[in-house]
């Protein structure tokens, strides 16, 4: 039997038993879930228009009203639902009026166009149409200062509700920077959360083989080299699908409702997600392996696996301040730096904002230093298996693998 | 056969291993014993390559041993060790598979394995839910399962009730005479004695007493003399040469004394004291050898 075949089996027990258990199908369900409800909530709480029912009392009212909604509509898209709509209904005396407000039919109450009365300042949402109302009578009032007719009045709402500055950005004449941005940054979270996790896995399944010694019986005709070849197989593989799906998932969940606008599925983008998940994967799976192989009770893996996740979180940082300044001098360096490039270089490929042979030397220098890592990993991996009992130390793991 | 020619292994201060020299042939079965930390787990260990040698070598069929002579070993060690949240079947099968077998035959022999072991129908239960003894069967199996050429047991028998060393030892014998190299080590030198025709004892990490273990125990330079009698016993051991020792209780009287002993003439002297009730001569036990070697 090929070494190779040996390795595929290792990695096959892997995927079926991880695949199989609870906590995977729990993991995978919930965060699908959550992915789904993250992309969808958001339009259904907020992105719906605002109704407002405001009460009226005298004269006068109307015009401010009128006013509210222009300001109110004043950048929505030609041809699109109004975001803002007010309905006013008339009232004999203030005090019919606040009796329906109390019972919560009425948001707003207006007197003769100079008084206006509201149940509370600063509560969920009123305080938008508060606000919308002060400015409406300001400009019906400027519109009588003016006194020069309509036009004049509504070009001074245009300019004064138009941004004055044209805006022009460096990287190109598209005006999706932000949206890019938060894809950016949320797959740079869904990133670094996969790398946490699955490197974890690889730590829990080293250790418990260690554990629970199963790993004498398989040392007995395996090299030490094919184990951990078929666990980081196995485990990125369940890895990869499950960090597919989910990016999947978002992406059907954007498409279906149209909560940010997309040009469309960007193939280009999640491939890129998709390659630097698995350097990252593999560079801290690797380690997250060798860290494993030093312990033999589970309580100690998580501070023997400390350094790894601090590197994470590390990288992590970085790349939150290339999102900021994706060409500062933190990103570039960052890109060098086989660490944080997992979580730098997407970050700075998606904002369009790393010259491509950054890019290509990130990932040159990336695979080089996994190549690296699997051979001192590989190496501490296989010393320290066998070594039972309290904490192995790292010198001790290079030397008794020597052989 | 499996041959450990004059190993040497030290760890730090402690010398594990001091010129061990042993060999098991095919169709054989060897008990390995010696005194806690004589080497005896660090012996087994190198010939899987789990402990490397500072000196000497190991050989099977005298060639040495790589990953291929490896996948026809069996090997049950000292800490057992299976994957807890495996089905005990699977983790048979798997295990075979990993030792190169095919996907069916490792399925089919897993099987096998568990039927003759009393546990069909445990298959599918995982194996951290089966009961201390059973989860040993499944171990025992783990080594089985691939039919290999070789069986490396350490302490197989520790933790089994009598009937499970039973049947253990009814396997372990079974192998041997289906033409396999069989070694195991072991603390219960009467099971030993009464399962193997081989024994080597260990101490000090040095190989002390290798052979057959009839042919150890007639080589013996003792004997030891049974009688237990009615009457006084008065002077009825002062007639006889070379006694080393005597242990009185009640009426039963043991001697040690010197193999070249003429004991003739004393079954009839003691019957003229009074009522025989039992009378041995016989070779000393296993564990008298083992004692005497490792003192």
């Amino acid at each position: 039997m090929s070494s190779m075949r040996t390795v595929w089996r290792i990695a096959m027990r892997e995927i079926r038993e991880h695949g199989r258990s609870k906590s995977f199908l729990i993991t995978t369900v919930v965060t699908f879930l959550l992915v789904a409800a993250l992309v969808i909530l958001p339009g259904l709480i907020g992105g719906g228009p605002a109704e407002y029912t405001v009460g009226s009392v005298g004269e006068g009212n109307e015009p401010i009203v009128t006013a509210a909604e222009q300001l109110g509509n004043a950048s929505d898209e030609p041809d699109a639902e109004p975001s803002v709509s007010i309905e006013l209904q008339e009232f004999e005396n203030q005090g019919a009026a606040e009796a329906v407000m109390d019972e919560g039919e009425l948001d707003a109450i207006l007197i003769d166009g100079s008084e206006v009365v509201v149940e509370s300042v600063g509560g969920f949402g009123e305080s938008d149409l508060l606000s919308l109302l002060q400015q409406a009578a300001a400009s019906v009032e400027l519109e009588a200062v003016v006194a020069e007719g309509g036009q004049a009045a509504a070009d001074v709402i245009e300019v004064m509700t138009s941004d004055p500055l044209e805006t022009t950005t460096l990287s190109g004449p598209e005006a999706g920077d932000e949206t890019r941005g938060a894809v950016a940054y949320a797959g740079l979270l869904l990133l670094y959360m996969a790398v946490l996790l699955y490197g974890n896995w690889m730590l829990a399944g080293v250790t418990e083989e260690k554990s629970n010694r199963v790993v004498e019986v398989l040392l007995s005709s395996v090299k030490p080299w094919q184990i951990l070849a078929g666990k980081i197989i196995g485990i990125g593989s369940l890895g990869i699908s499950q960090f597919a799906g989910t990016i999947l998932v978002a992406f059907l969940a954007v498409n279906l409702t149209g909560a940010i606008e997309l040009p469309s599925l960007d193939v280009v983008a999640v491939a890129n997600l998709i390659l630097w998940f698995i350097l990252g994967f593999l560079l801290f799976a690797v380690m997250y392996g060798a860290a494993g192989s030093l312990v033999s009770r589970m309580e100690d893996a998580q501070n023997v696996a400390f350094p790894m996740s601090m590197i994470a979180v590390a990288g992590f940082f970085v790349s939150i301040a290339a999102l900021g300044d994706p060409d500062g001098t933190v990103a570039v360096v960052g890109t060098f730096i086989p660490f944080t490039a997992p979580f730098v270089v997407p970050v700075r490929a998606a904002l369009g904002a790393i010259p491509a042979w950054q890019y290509i030397a990130a990932v040159v220098l990336t695979i080089a230093t996994i190549v690296g890592l699997v051979l001192v990993a590989g190496r501490i991996y296989a010393g320290g298996l066998l070594r039972f009992g309290s904490r192995v130390k790292l010198r001790e793991a290079w030397r008794s693998a020597e052989t | 056969m499996l041959a450990l020619k004059d190993l040497h292994k030290r760890y730090d201060e402690v010398v594990a291993l001091a010129g061990c020299t042993l060999q098991v042939d095919r169709g054989r079965m060897l008990g390995f014993l010696g005194p806690n930390g004589a080497g005896k787990t660090t012996a087994m260990r190198t010939i899987f390559g789990l402990v490397a040698p500072d000196s000497g070598e190991v050989t099977w069929d005298g060639g040495p041993i790589g990953i291929e002579q490896k996948r026809r070993f069996g090997y049950m060690p000292e800490q057992r060790g299976l994957y807890p949240k495996m089905r005990a079947q699977e983790q048979l099968a798997y295990l075979g598979r990993l030792r190169g077998m095919d996907a069916k035959p490792a399925s089919a022999s897993a099987d096998t394995w568990l039927e003759r072991l009393g546990l069909a129908e445990r298959r599918m239960d995982r194996v951290e839910v089966l009961s201390h003894g059973n989860q040993q069967r499944v171990q025992l199996a783990a080594a089985l399962v691939h039919d290999p050429d070789l069986l490396v047991m350490d302490e197989p028998f520790s933790g089994l009730d009598p009937i499970a060393t039973e049947t253990m030892a009814e396997i372990l014998r079974e192998e041997a005479e289906r033409g396999k190299a069989v070694v195991f080590s072991s603390h219960q030198l009467d099971l030993v004695e009464d399962i193997c025709e081989e024994v080597a004892i260990i101490n000090a990490g040095q190989i002390v007493v290798e052979g057959d273990v009839r042919e150890l125990k007639d080589a013996a330079p003792i004997r030891h003399l049974e009688v237990e009698l009615d009457g006084e016993v008065g002077d009825l051991f002062d007639g006889l040469e070379g006694v080393r020792q005597i242990r009185s209780d009640d009426h039963m009287h043991t001697a040690i004394i010197d193999s070249g002993t003429d004991v003739r003439g004393f079954l009839s002297r003691a019957q003229e004291i009074g009522q025989l009730r039992h009378f041995a001569y016989t070779t000393p036990s296993l564990s008298a050898l083992f004692r005497e070697a490792v003192k």
